[in-house]
């Protein structure tokens, strides 16, 4: 037992520093699941803590968009720092900033962004994503400060990968086992703060980088706060407990069933962050009854994404688009059939599809009736599911939940065992909608294949110029609302809970997490 | 009772872990899901990609070929990589087992202590205001939830009092043992509250039978004190049928507390298995629930070896 003295002391302690914390300049962020590795190639987590440890030579900002880090600049061809080649690829050329210091003093130099691109295409290494990796033919380094990377094609994403993710330091894991390597608990980066202690399932301490490059505009050295201390708090109750308690000063990624008690209380502030994320309905174009667009155009019109977005708390935000909202080739004019139960079932009468005494639609022997997977065991997709399937059925269209588990969904998901799909992608900075709905791309199950739309993309996806590029991103948009092989629904959003004295935090919605800004965070007493 | 006799004990428990092993593997791998279930909404993370992966990790091979490299692993002491982290799963294991053991040290050596004291004064007082008290005591320690109690506990001690922190195993940069103290105290009572509930009826029941035998009547008869009567010849005899009780359940100790580690965020071996539950970590999984098993066989192992020491009946019979 606890002796009273001891009760006491800690009731005393408690008492003038809230919550038991050493240090006032040093900020407690939570985290909602148990870090895997430290290692951003590997990790199968978005890289919270890597984001402030580990940088890139670039970097997406607020709206998506690249801003230099490591690199002084970002190539464009405007200036000179990408050249399409005659063979069909192009060759990059980064120039590094100067005087930037590894963690522990070590200069960084373009052999470490060398080494990065080795290290990663290494087959031996086990990474969850090499992407970007295959791209490049060769790499050059003139000098300690110029990199000269040779792609094999066009690349017009080739900011959204490989050395934005972060560089590895060369003199540290030449020759290392990045499977097993040390680097994985104690990663060494240039980034604003180092790791000194990785506890697993408890908590990760880093202290300020002493030999940080970067200084605000008053010309004072960063980070401002001393130290960020990341706690493992896998339990959503425990997370308010420790908000509630003075605990935790940042949670960036808090759980919708505990956000609404969050937001109410003193001191603490709710930010909506959006995030390259949409939940979409998607047609399998195997099934002709869904290869008639009349039919898609009638789902499409019984769809009320309002009545979703409640259901989900009202956190998510309805969308008309692929393209979310952050990003400027965003096509605002580009939008879906509106919520109008009477036009759906107007188009379906007209199309011969008739209601019939069970209360479903029917041609013949046909019957407006399909199997609607989700991801078994996702609660909100489930939740989603039931309301995408009352409002069919209001206009006489059956839908039948049929939810899989595990590798079964991926199955299902992949080989196209689905009639209507209700499910998510998430992107970086800069998707490749090819992918999706392609019709060569990796994840179109929907099977859905258009000329017209992949001239589009090719255009789109094979272009430097942004121009360009947004007026083939516009054109897809065009397309996609008028043939409707996918129903764009809703955006998710991050809910940050962060203690009101915390200034200059801003939400990044891309894969590289708020915590990419982390040098700009102050805490204000 | 010889050394032969406990060889043959645990030469008998080896195809028991067998059995379990297979039966465990069966089970963690026909659950729906897998490991590479996280990468599930990540358009970067190509088939081929899954392919390697699954590859790396010999996931692609059918489940008696998994089983049978497992074991072989297993029984030349290599208890393989976490998926997850890619570490040793022994290394993973240790790091957990520590807190673990001290946690539930704690709380079982508090909540035995405990549930002797208030077994016995409630079978001395069968019926009388004190054992009423206490059968009140244990009918809510029983019925309670963990997780309810746990999170009042939390909001009284934590939030409105603040003299406790409300998880961790101490205050990252503090050494102190009081801050260990402090960080310690409402998971673990929260574990001994459960467990003496449990226990404290066992030991009731026992010296309620013990107390009605004829040695008793002898005992006092003889003109012996209440209190030797209760203690050396009540609870001795009273205590044999509870300890078997006792040791399967500090046999679970080292499974650890699932929801009282979750609740309080305490780095146990709890937490780590139901993170891999959650990741599918296959190897992490076996590695806890395969040492889980063996401890509760050993400690079946130890009951009898201890009722034996305890009882001269069961030694020569």
């Amino acid at each position: 037992m606890i002796s009273r003295r001891t009760l006491l002391l800690v009731a005393g302690t408690a008492a003038c520093v809230p919550a038991h914390r050493s240090n006032r300049n040093s900020l407690v962020v939570g985290l909602t699941y148990d870090i895997d590795t430290l290692n951003v190639y590997s990790t199968g987590f978005l890289g919270d803590v890597e984001a402030a440890v580990v940088e890139g030579l670039l970097a997406p900002d607020a709206d998506a968009k690249y801003v230099p880090v490591l690199a002084t600049s970002v190539p464009t061809i405007e200036n000179g720092g990408i050249v399409p080649n005659a063979d069909g690829g192009m060759t990059i050329t980064y120039r590094l900033r100067e005087g930037v210091k590894w963690h522990d003093g070590a200069p960084f130099t373009s052999a470490d962004v060398a080494f990065t691109w080795d290290a990663v295409r290494n087959p031996a290494f086990i990474a969850e994503s090499k992407d970007g990796s295959e791209d490049i033919a060769a790499i050059q380094t003139p000098d300690p400060l110029t990199v000269i990377v040779h792609y094999r094609k066009i690349v017009p994403g080739f900011a959204t990968t490989l050395f934005t993710f972060g560089i590895l330091p060369r003199h540290l894991l030449s020759g290392v086992d990045l499977n097993t390597a040390p680097y994985n608990d104690r990663p060494v980066g240039t980034g604003p703060f180092r790791v000194i202690a990785f506890k697993r399932g408890q908590y990760v301490l880093t202290e300020r980088n002493p030999y940080y490059w970067r200084r605000d505009a008053a010309g004072r050295q960063l980070p401002y706060v001393d130290s960020l201390i990341f706690k493992i708090i896998p339990n959503s109750n425990s997370l308010l407990m420790q908000i509630r308690s003075g605990e935790l000063d940042l949670v960036v990624a808090t759980p919708y069933d505990q956000a609404k008690q969050m937001g109410g209380l003193e001191g603490v502030d709710l930010v909506r962050s959006p995030l390259l994320q949409w939940q979409h309905l998607d047609f399998n174009f195997r099934n002709a009854k869904l290869r008639e667009r009349r039919v898609r155009l009638a789902i499409a019109h019984a769809i009320d994404r309002t009545a979703i977005v409640r259901a989900l708390g009202g956190f998510p935000r309805p969308i008309q688009s692929v393209v979310v909202p952050v990003f400027d080739f965003h096509d605002p004019g580009a939008v879906m059939p509106a919520h109008d139960p009477a036009r759906a079932r107007a188009i379906l009468e007209a199309a011969g599809w008739h209601l019939g005494a069970d209360g479903v639609r029917a041609r013949g022997a046909e019957r407006l009736s399909f199997r609607l997977v989700v991801q078994a065991g996702k609660g909100d997709d489930e939740l989603a599911q039931q309301v995408i399937i009352a409002q069919l059925q209001a206009i006489g269209i059956e839908a039948k939940a049929d939810n899989r588990a595990g590798v079964a969904y991926r199955q299902a998901r992949y080989k196209g065992d689905f009639d209507l799909l209700y499910s998510a992608w998430v992107t970086g900075a800069d998707p490749i909608y090819s992918r999706f709905l392609g019709s060569k791309g990796t994840n179109n199950s929907l099977q859905y294949r258009n000329p017209a739309l992949d001239t589009v993309l090719a255009r789109m996806e094979g272009t430097l110029d942004p121009a360009a590029r947004k007026a083939a991103a516009f054109e897809m948009q065009r397309i996609l609302a008028e043939d409707l092989p996918t129903i764009p629904l809703t955006t998710n959003v991050a809910v940050v809970t962060k203690r009101r004295s915390l200034k200059g935090f801003t939400p990044n919605p891309t894969n590289m997490t708020p915590f990419v800004g982390a040098a700009f965070w102050r805490l204000e007493a | 009772m010889t050394a032969r006799w406990l060889l043959g004990r645990v030469a008998g428990a080896l195809p028991v872990l067998l059995g379990i092993s297979l039966v465990l593997f069966l089970v963690i791998h026909l659950a729906p899901g897998g490991p590479m279930d996280v990468y599930a909404d990540n358009p970067s993370v190509t088939p081929a990609a899954l392919a390697r992966i699954a590859e790396a990790y010999g996931l692609n091979q059918p489940l008696p070929v998994q089983y049978g490299r497992w074991l072989g692993a297993m029984v030349s002491g290599d208890w393989g990589y976490s998926i997850r982290t890619g570490r040793p799963v022994l290394t993973e294991i240790v790091e957990r087992l520590g807190p673990t053991l001290l946690l539930g040290g704690i709380a079982m050596g508090a909540a035995f202590l405990l549930s002797v004291a208030l077994g016995v004064v409630s079978a001395a007082r069968t019926g009388a205001w004190p054992d009423r008290v206490i059968g009140g005591f244990t009918l809510a320690g029983l019925s309670i939830p963990v997780f309810w109690l746990a999170l009042v506990l939390q909001l009284v001690f934590s939030v409105w009092l603040g003299w406790l922190p409300s998880g961790g195993l101490r205050t990252i940069g503090v050494e102190a043992a009081s801050d260990r103290l402090a960080h310690i105290v409402m998971p673990a009572t929260v574990l001994a509250l459960a467990t003496t509930a449990s226990w404290s009826r066992y030991i009731r029941a026992g010296m309620i039978t013990v107390l009605r035998q004829d040695y008793i009547r002898t005992a006092r008869a003889k003109g012996l004190g209440e209190t030797a009567v209760l203690l050396r010849h009540g609870l001795r005899n009273a205590i044999i049928p509870a300890v078997s009780i006792v040791a399967l359940d500090l046999a679970s100790v080292i499974s650890g507390a699932v929801i009282t580690e979750a609740i309080f965020g305490w780095p146990g071996i709890g937490s780590l298995f139901v993170q891999s539950m959650d990741g599918r970590d296959y190897p992490v999984l076996m590695g806890v629930l395969v040492m889980g098993s063996a401890a509760v066989i050993l400690a079946n192992i130890a009951a009898d070896l201890a009722q034996a020491m305890l009882d001269p009946r069961v030694r020569n019979g």
